[in-house]
């Protein structure tokens, strides 16, 4: 519950604040959006199989956002950005589908 | 068993066959997952980090084994090999992380949404200014190919007038030449009939050639049908004017000395004939034999007369202006004074 608020909180903030994103950094900002929430649903799921762990939750949260911006970077770089996004877009889909199977499963028992 | 009319032992053995193409159900145990495992399936099975159950795994072993320290090395878990154990963390504490870690997540969240709605009315414009952009153009397309299609119809309407007017002008250049020929402003080359007249032999004053004697052969000549006409190497025109001053007999301003030779260019076959016919030729016949001229008339096949000197225009009026003033003798026969 106190996650959720939290959640909650940081929303009301970046809404209430509108922090100006550096241009460099606006390509990056969706897929590490994505990136993230791939976190908190394996997260949630951790949390609902009773496993989850503080440390891991953080380090994975980090790790996801900032590697899957490294990675569309690169790929800028190379002139092969939308289809390595289009990629990262598609594992990380993948994964959040099934962490949200596994989390319905949790929740209702089917 | 899948073929259960064929009998126990085939089926048997098509179940081995099978179970021996399917390589990644029978993994060898030495190869680590990601060799056997396709990647699709592979995502779909570890789509809970590793970390989550190697942490609660560790920790299940230490809550085990209370009091004791946990083994350096755990065989078989390769993420969590060469890191020591944590001990328990208290239950308030996850709790706070998560909050802040989701806090993080929430502003991420709502400053990529406010970042791609404040830039959606950008792009909106953009698009509405392209589109509009593209319909004035298209526009202006249609209006410049319509443009071209009226060039295009006018072109090949001045090309037919073109081709009309070169026409024209042919057909015109070759009435100039025909009226310059019969005028005598361009020189002329044809067969026609070489004349030669002198004075009679031993004869009085009374029996030189005269202007109006020559006026009469030139005047018969012309009706005969001769196209061009010279008397001593002097070209005729329809202005020309005999004149006798004194004895000697002028065209214009130049004397002439007898004997005349007088070339007329026209048909040599009917030229003489038509000559005795016509009335000035019947005159200058009758002038011959009373007066005794020295007249000799033969056939030539080449003759060539000069243009005679242009004349400065002293009046100019349009053709299509009045044609009843103009017309009248322009093309005629000359006239003797």
């Amino acid at each position: 519950m106190i996650a959720a608020l939290g959640l909650l909180l940081g929303i009301v903030l970046g809404v209430i604040l509108q922090p100006d994103v550096p241009a460099g950094l606006e390509p990056y900002l969706p897929i590490a959006v994505v990136a993230a929430l791939d976190a908190v649903f394996g997260g949630l799921r951790a949390y609902l199989d009773g496993i989850f762990d503080d440390k891991v939750f953080v380090v994975s949260f980090v790790s996801n956002v900032v590697i899957a911006a490294a990675i569309v970077y690169l790929g800028d770089q190379l002139g092969v950005g939308g289809q390595l996004s289009t990629g990262v877009i598609v594992v990380l889909g993948i994964r959040i589908f099934s962490n949200v199977a596994a989390i319905r499963r949790h929740l209702f028992h089917a | 068993m899948p073929e259960q009319t064929t009998g126990h032992t085939t089926g048997h053995i098509t179940t081995r066959a099978r179970s021996r193409l399917r390589l990644p159900d029978t993994p060898r145990p030495d190869l680590p997952d990601q060799v056997v495992m396709p990647l699709l399936d592979r995502i779909v099975r570890e789509s809970l980090d590793e970390d989550y159950q190697v942490v609660a795994a560790r920790k299940a072993q230490i809550r085990r084994r209370p009091g004791g320290r946990p083994r350096g090395r755990q065989a078989g878990r390769p993420l969590a090999r060469n890191r020591p154990p944590r001990p328990p963390s208290r239950l308030g504490r996850p709790r706070q992380v998560a909050a802040a870690v989701m806090a993080v997540f929430g502003v991420l969240v709502s400053i990529a949404a406010v970042q791609t709605s404040r830039n959606a009315p950008e792009a909106n414009a953009s698009r509405a200014s392209l589109v509009e952009q593209v319909e004035s153009r298209s526009a202006e397309v249609a209006r410049l190919q319509e443009r071209l299609e009226r060039m295009r119809t006018s072109t090949t309407d001045l090309r037919a007038a073109l081709a009309q007017a070169t026409e024209d002008e042919q057909a015109l250049g070759a009435r100039i030449q025909r009226l310059e020929a019969r005028t005598g402003l361009a020189a002329v080359t044809g067969p026609g009939l070489r004349i030669t007249v002198d004075d009679a032999p031993d004869g009085d004053v009374t029996q030189q050639v005269r202007d109006s004697d020559l006026a009469a052969l030139v005047d018969g000549l012309w009706n005969a049908g001769a196209e061009a006409i010279s008397v001593n190497g002097k070209r005729l025109t329809n202005l020309t004017a005999f004149d006798n001053v004194g004895p000697a007999i002028h065209i214009g301003i130049t004397p002439l000395v007898p004997p005349y030779t007088i070339l007329a260019v026209g048909d040599p076959d009917t030229l003489a004939a038509d000559l005795l016919e016509s009335t000035f030729g019947q005159h200058w016949y009758s002038l011959v034999d009373s007066l005794g001229f020295v007249f000799d008339s033969k056939p030539a096949d080449s003759l060539s007369l000069p243009a005679a000197r242009p004349r400065r225009l002293r009046a100019v009026r349009l053709l299509d202006a009045d044609p009843d003033v103009n017309r009248p003798g322009q093309e005629g026969p000359v006239s003797a004074p």
